[in-house]
């Protein structure tokens, strides 16, 4: 294929954007997660995260055909505006406390695996490539997410700090499947296999049996199209940005 | 059941003729408790180093070069977390025995880890000269060391720490060919972080000093740090960068480079846990052991849980 076309193109960054800021949100995690065992999972899933938006950014970058050059990759990842990234404000809110970061954690893995299940057969061979490669990944997440919680849910005092972060979280994390600009488009070429959102209800029973908790009544109001950026989302921009923004001309 | 001596001349001996020291020998006190303190202090090293570290890796200038300096720093950890376990086998101390005793600040860490990481300049300075320092030692104690388990961690700690070096020094050499703001914020890194990184060898080493005499050690403070002055001094400078001694001296005939008199003040400050970053750096690592004390305390009583459960 030739040329993603602005609509896949919107859809990819989406898709980029979300795991370029989980990752970023693990990165806070090093050195101060509860044992150091946990420090080391979580630091290499964070490493896991942004290699995934490393490859898709490398896709849009090279209109289709991955480009291996860090500047293009890094203009993508950095260089926008707040209006023009399609991140959903699951990855975008704060998370300073280790509840909220395992059930986040737990909650975009679980959308993950079925996310890169829509584009495993896509007719953009680079992308079917890098959701290959991710799956192999991902089961390790997953399971690490699944381990803590199988332990720590049951206990009265730990399953009610996860339950709070949950019901915190649970509205924000259904906005990961908020269709984006662009989806129809790429269904329609065979990027990906169906719309996102045709998974939610498959996601939402995960969610339920693992929580035991129903999340339609966590349900957001309205999709916002993940055009609007959380409060959070600023000063985040503003803290990647920081060395990039120290001199316009520097390469680091 | 590990060997036994029949006395302090016998194991040092034993030692001088290359023995190599197991977990499981009955090892007179003075070497257990001393080898112990120093790799309580090597890994209480690697963990600080870390959280130096990690203040910057989320506003890391890249989205792969984040992906490196995070893995720098899982390394760090992951030294940690090996010298721990070594640590705890020697029955000194339990593993979160250390680490409480660490967050409390009752124990040991290098020097520079009581100062802060200011800049991205300054996250590049430790990365170059902070580690190299570290490897020299590494490398030093490695040669020769008797404790088997230390030497053989040591084996992947170094070649690790090799390789962060060299990162370290990519990332100098692009500000060094970099824009003048970019060489302006590394000479003051480089201003910051050259005498702390050269104090990390310590005072001179003292006549009868055990850790040599007991090979844990093989080389002296001060031959370790005189190597590497010899080493960074005409290195930095050829990238145009000035080092900050004004007793540095230089002789043509050796080509040989000297350092000038060291105030050891600022590190006895820090063995005091009174540096300039001591308070914070120990304050904010205690406040994130305890926030997540009820993941630890349920993981923790997780296998009386489950006996009880099968009971």
């Amino acid at each position: 294929m030739t040329g993603l076309g602005s609509a896949v193109r919107e859809f990819l960054l989406a898709f980029a954007d979300d795991e370029h800021l989980i990752g970023q949100q693990h990165t806070e995690w090093i050195g101060v997660a509860p044992f150091l065992e946990e420090d080391l999972a979580f630091s290499s899933i964070a490493q896991d995260e942004l290699g995934h938006a490393a490859a898709l950014y490398a896709i849009v970058a090279g209109d289709g055909d991955p480009v291996d050059d860090d500047l293009r990759i890094d203009d993508l990842a950095f260089g926008r505006a707040p209006e023009d990234w399609r991140s959903a404000q699951l990855v975008e809110i704060t998370s300073d406390d280790w509840a909220h970061a395992l059930v986040r954690h737990w909650l975009y893995d679980a959308a993950e695996q079925l996310r890169w299940e829509q584009v495993a057969q896509s007719s953009l061979t680079p992308l079917a490539e890098a959701a290959a490669r991710a799956e192999r990944e991902e089961q390790y997440h997953r399971r690490h997410a699944d381990g803590l919680l199988d332990v720590l849910l049951p206990v009265p005092d730990s399953g009610d700090r996860l339950r709070t972060a949950l019901a915190d979280l649970l509205p924000l994390a259904v906005g990961l499947f908020d269709p984006v600009a662009g989806e129809a488009e790429a269904v329609a070429t065979g990027v990906a296999s169906a719309p996102f959102d045709s998974r939610l209800d498959e996601w939402t029973d995960r969610v339920r049996r693992r929580f035991d908790v129903d999340p339609a009544r966590f349900l957001p109001a309205a999709p916002t199209g993940r055009l609007d950026r959380h409060p959070d989302f600023g000063p985040l921009l503003v803290r990647m940005r920081e060395v990039i923004d120290l001199d316009p001309a520097a390469i680091w | 059941m590990g060997r036994t001596w029949t006395s302090m001349d016998d194991f040092e001996a034993f030692l001088d003729g290359g023995g190599i020291v197991e977990v499981d020998d009955d090892m007179p006190d003075a070497y257990r408790q001393a080898v112990f303190a120093f790799i309580e202090m090597h890994a209480n090293s690697e963990l600080m180093g870390g959280l130096t570290e990690r203040d910057w890796i989320p506003r890391t200038p890249g989205l792969r070069h984040k992906m490196a300096v995070l893995a720098k720093t899982q390394d760090e950890i992951g030294h940690a977390h090996l010298l721990y376990m070594v640590g705890a086998d020697l029955t000194v101390k339990t593993r979160p025995g250390m680490l409480e005793d660490l967050f409390a600040g009752r124990s040991k860490f290098h020097n520079v880890f009581h100062y802060q990481a200011k800049t991205w300049g300054d996250q590049v300075a430790i990365s170059f000269l902070v580690d190299a320092a570290a490897l020299a030692s590494q490398q030093a104690v490695f040669k020769n060391c008797s404790y088997g388990p230390y030497r053989r961690i040591l084996k992947r700690i170094i070649s690790e720490e090799g390789f962060h070096m060299r990162m370290g020094e990519e990332r100098m050499l692009r500000i060094a060919a970099g824009t003048e703001m970019q060489r302006t914020m590394f000479q003051q890194s480089l201003d910051d972080w050259w005498w702390p990184a050269l104090q990390l060898f310590g005072p001179d080493t003292r006549p009868g000093d055990v850790l040599l005499r007991w090979h844990i050690k093989s080389e002296r403070n001060e031959v370790l740090r005189a190597s590497w002055v010899q080493k960074f001094v005409p290195l930095l400078m050829s990238y145009g960068f000035t080092i900050p001694d004004p007793g540095l001296t230089h002789d043509p005939a050796a080509d040989t480079w000297t350092s000038g008199p060291i105030d050891w003040e600022p590190l006895k400050r820090t063995l005091a846990m009174g540096g300039p970053d001591s308070a914070r750096r120990i304050a904010d690592a205690a406040a994130n052991w305890a926030d997540t004390h009820w993941v630890r305390r349920v993981l923790d009583d997780a296998p009386t849980r489950a006996a009880g459960t099968a009971a």
